[in-house]
């Protein structure tokens, strides 16, 4: 236990040490800094030229922050305001002595003449707002003003042919899609320095590849023009593609440098000896730096079309010469394995503006966007190089597919004409994939999948039978129409008539028999009873039953052939006769079977059967009343 | 002497048989299938002129137009197709495809469910077919009040009471749905605009005011026609006036 506290007292002193020490250090810095004045001063020329560039500087001994610069309207501003620091410490004798200065730059230019005053900067230190010092500036008049200013004798060294720049096409008909190459080349007698072409850049119709490197500066060469040697450098160097036909004109380019004109001093006339020595132009002469514009030559390019005659469908605005060429890794594949097919395109010309060949792809295809590698060299020459369309694809399912072949055409620009190229067809053999490796991408789902639709059309036309017939017919309200709507109607109703007929006539018949009955069974009894008188027994007896069969056949509608001795009561009650009838009947008829062989008087018999036969039938007739 | 001409000439048009129209037909289905779209359009419209038409014929001419990007054409003939047979799928279909190539798209007053029914029974069957309908259940209505006049036995005339009058109720209810649509087709009063562009006026007269712009291929219902002019209404329910020549009609 007691051990860690020790420790945590040693710990504890040594802290306190180093403490002191940043204390001790911090002291001395503050104090030293307190120790000075704090002074915010400006300098500048009192006199300028106008169009000369000088330095306006802001200086503060101390750290000072949010610096405000003055107003300077009268004076175009160059760059500015730019910061450096600068600071030493001196240690003599323990005694810590520090110097800081911080200096604020601006470059000035004198627009015009005149005298101007730049007000006061502003700057904070620990709080405090500090002013520097307002000044005047006098400006005077430019170079001409200034060299009379002089002894009047030095003369302007500078003119518009001391340096020029000029622009050169290397071709000024091109073809759509053809490279050429436009340079600025810069010609000076005199030193220059701090070139900026930076406002060459933009080429409107044309695609344009910067060909020299932002640092390398073209070399430089010696050239005679108008008898005069020049120096010469390439500044600026673009491959530019024409992407319309038509004249297209290349605006001059600006280019800003500032050139080191030499102007002639004063000359010495005290010393003979010496005259000859310091107006030497090496001595004698004074180095002016002034920036200068310069502007190039404008350039008129009429670009060609491209000969549309022989100009293959494919053709996608390659201009150059090309090679097109494809590789595939492997045809023989499991499904869900990747296949790499790779079209390079190789080749002098508008490569990089070359799109992706069209491929077709089976549907069934999982295909992803190529990967487009450009290795492309722009120098002098142009651009040139090699792009490569890298496709990834994946069969999702076993078959055999084929890709078909790729065309890609370009023109070219030395043989005039349309070269077509054609990649090998790929015939991909896709086996069934391993189970893991498609239960790892489909995680198990089933292989089902939903109908692409690739393409949408109407559909196809119709075949016969075309159903024709004359137009504005219908059958609907037609004759026919008409005519098959009435037939059943008169069908209907001569159904009905015929049937009425029938039935009616049926009932007559009937009705007629029922009239005849009574007087038929009369004439049958008459005869009966003649027979009966002539005691002609079997006569008078098939009589007798013909008229009592007769009678109940016709009075009842019911079919002679229907009637026998055995079912008549079961018709009769059929037709509802009343039983007392029924039973009256065939007790007649056993009668009259019975009484013909039956003993005793045959005459007295007969004369009974007659009577009972009579009287039935009254009974009958009454009955049915 | 005019006359006999113009009997001659109906004379000839009716000699012209169906089956010389089947070769003129087969003759433009060879051509469409070589693409030679112009050509079997002016077969098929041979056809037409001879004096006999199909749903079919329409159909296959309206094709032709829309492979020919005649628009305006091939819905007219779509819309004679769908007019002679309102059910078929070919036909609505194609119309739909050529109707969203068109560059009015009018937003379609939705119907009412019971329209809409009503609608899509009516379009069962064609206007002949519903005749053939009532037809046949005319005549087997009156079987069956045969049956049930004749017949003695009593539930065999019980059920031919309820049949019969069954059959008098659908008898006379398709006999009223084709003449409906008869008539509907007797009227013409369906159009489609074949002017590139048409403005629609709020009356008839040229000074009036403008109300909307539609263009070919747009289907109008034509409600009145004053002089030169049609009062129309166009799907969303719009109406203005247009001039005659601006349309044809279905």
């Amino acid at each position: 236990m007691r051990k860690p506290l020790i420790s945590f007292n040693i710990e504890n002193l040594r802290m306190k040490k180093i403490f002191i020490a940043l204390f001790q250090i911090l002291l001395w810095c503050t104090t030293a800094a307190m120790a000075q004045d704090v002074q915010f001063t400006a300098l500048a020329k009192t006199a300028v030229l106008v169009g000369e560039n000088f330095q306006l500087q802001y200086k503060i001994n101390a750290e000072g922050t949010g610096f405000q610069g003055p107003a300077l309207s009268d004076f175009q501003v160059v760059s500015g305001p730019g910061t450096s620091t600068s600071s030493s410490v001196q240690i003599i004798n323990g005694q810590v002595s520090r110097d800081v200065s911080y200096v604020f730059t601006y470059i000035l230019r004198g627009v015009k003449e005149g005298t101007f005053t730049i007000p006061a900067a502003t700057i904070s230190y620990q709080g405090k707002q500090y002013a520097s010092n307002s000044f005047t500036i006098k400006v005077l008049k430019g170079n001409s003003s200034s060299s009379s200013s002089g002894s009047g004798q030095s003369a302007q060294s500078s003119n518009e042919n001391d340096v020029f720049i000029k622009a050169y096409i290397s071709n000024n008909t091109p073809v759509q899609g053809e490279q050429v190459i436009i340079t600025y080349k810069i010609f000076t007698t005199i030193p220059i320095s701090n070139i900026d072409a930076s406002k060459i850049s933009s080429f409107p119709g044309f695609w344009a590849t910067d060909l020299l490197s932002k640092q390398e500066a073209g070399p430089q060469s010696r050239e005679m023009v108008n008898g005069k040697e020049y120096v010469t450098a390439e500044i600026k160097k673009f491959a530019l593609v024409p992407q319309r036909n038509g004249v297209i004109t290349i605006d001059a380019g600006e280019i800003n440098c500032v050139a080191q004109i030499r102007t002639q001093a004063q000359k010495r006339n005290s010393d003979p000896f010496f005259d000859s020595f310091f107006n030497d132009p090496f001595f004698n002469s004074r180095y002016q730096n002034v920036e200068k514009k310069l502007m190039s030559n404008p350039l008129k390019i009429d670009v060609k079309p491209l000969p549309g005659n022989d100009k293959p469908d494919f053709f996608s605005g390659a201009v150059g010469s090309f090679q097109f060429d494809s590789q595939i890794d492997r045809t023989e594949v499991k499904a869900n394995e990747a296949i790499t097919l790779k079209y390079t395109l190789k080749g002098k010309g508008n490569i990089e503006l070359i799109d992706p060949p069209m491929v077709n792809f089976p549907t069934d295809f999982e295909v992803y966007d190529p990967e487009v590698k450009n290795s492309i060299k722009s120098d002098a020459n142009g651009v040139s190089g090699v792009r490569t369309f890298e496709y990834l694809i994946i069969p999702r399912n076993p078959g055999n597919y084929t890709i078909k072949s790729v065309q890609f055409a370009y023109f070219d620009i030395s043989k005039r004409e349309y070269v077509s190229t054609t990649t090998p067809e790929y015939k991909i053999n896709v086996s069934k994939g391993d189970g893991s490796s498609s239960s790892a991408v489909y995680s198990g789902s089933t292989s089902q999948e939903d109908i692409k639709y690739i393409g949408k059309d109407i559909r196809h036309i119709k075949l016969s039978p075309y159903d024709l017939r004359p137009s504005g017919s219908f059958f609907f309200k037609s004759g026919t129409y008409y005519f098959l709507l009435a037939l059943p109607l008169i069908l209907f109703i001569l159904v009905l008539i015929i049937w009425h007929k029938n039935v009616e006539r049926r009932s007559n018949v009937a009705l007629m028999k029922n009239r005849r009955a009574t007087k038929v069974s009369r004439k049958r009894l008459q005869a009966a009873f003649t027979y009966l008188k002539e005691s002609k027994e079997n006569e008078f007896y098939i009589e007798i039953s013909k008229a009592l069969w007769g009678y109940l056949s016709d009075k009842f509608t019911i079919p002679r052939a229907e009637l026998s001795v055995e079912n008549v009561k079961e018709r009769l009650m059929k037709k509802s006769v009343s039983e007392e009838i029924i039973n009256q009947f065939i007790e007649t008829l056993n009668n009259t079977e019975f009484a013909r062989f039956a003993p005793g008087n045959k005459s007295q018999n007969m004369e009974n059967i007659y009577n009972e036969a009579l009287s039935l039938i009254i009974k009958i007739e009454r009955e049915l009343k | 002497m005019k006359n006999i001409i113009l009997i001659l000439f109906l004379f000839a048009s009716v000699v012209v048989s169906a089956n010389d129209n089947q070769m003129l037909i087969d003759e433009a289905n060879k051509k469409y299938n070589e693409a030679s779209y112009q050509e079997a359009a002016d077969l098929y419209t041979k056809v037409l002129m001879n004096g006999f038409e199909s749903s079919k014929l329409y159909y296959n001419l309206g094709n032709s137009y829309f492979k020919l990007k005649d628009m305006a054409s091939a819905i007219l003939y779509y819309e004679k197709a769908k007019k002679l047979s309102p059910g078929n799928e070919d036909v609505l279909f194609n119309l739909k495809i050529a109707n969203n190539n068109i560059v009015d798209k009018i937003e379609i007053v939705p119907e009412l469910f019971y329209i809409r029914w009503w609608n899509s029974l009516t379009h069962f069957f064609t206007v002949d077919q519903w005749g053939v309908v009532s037809l046949i259940s005319f005549f087997l209505a009156l079987a069956f009040a045969l049956t049930f006049l004749l017949v003695g036995i009593v539930w065999i005339k019980k059920s031919s009471f309820w049949l019969g009058i069954l059959f008098m109720v659908l008898a006379i209810s398709s006999y009223s749905l084709a003449n409906e649509r008869f008539s509907l087709f007797k009227k013409d009063h369906e159009a489609i605009v074949f002017t590139p562009t048409v403005t629609v006026k709020s009356s008839p007269s040229d000074k009036s005011i403008d109300l909307f712009v539609i263009h070919s291929g747009t289907k109008v219902q034509i409600t009145d026609n004053v002089g030169d002019w049609f009062e129309i209404k166009i799907a969303n329910g719009s109406v203005g006036w247009i001039l005659k020549n601006e349309i044809k009609k279905i």
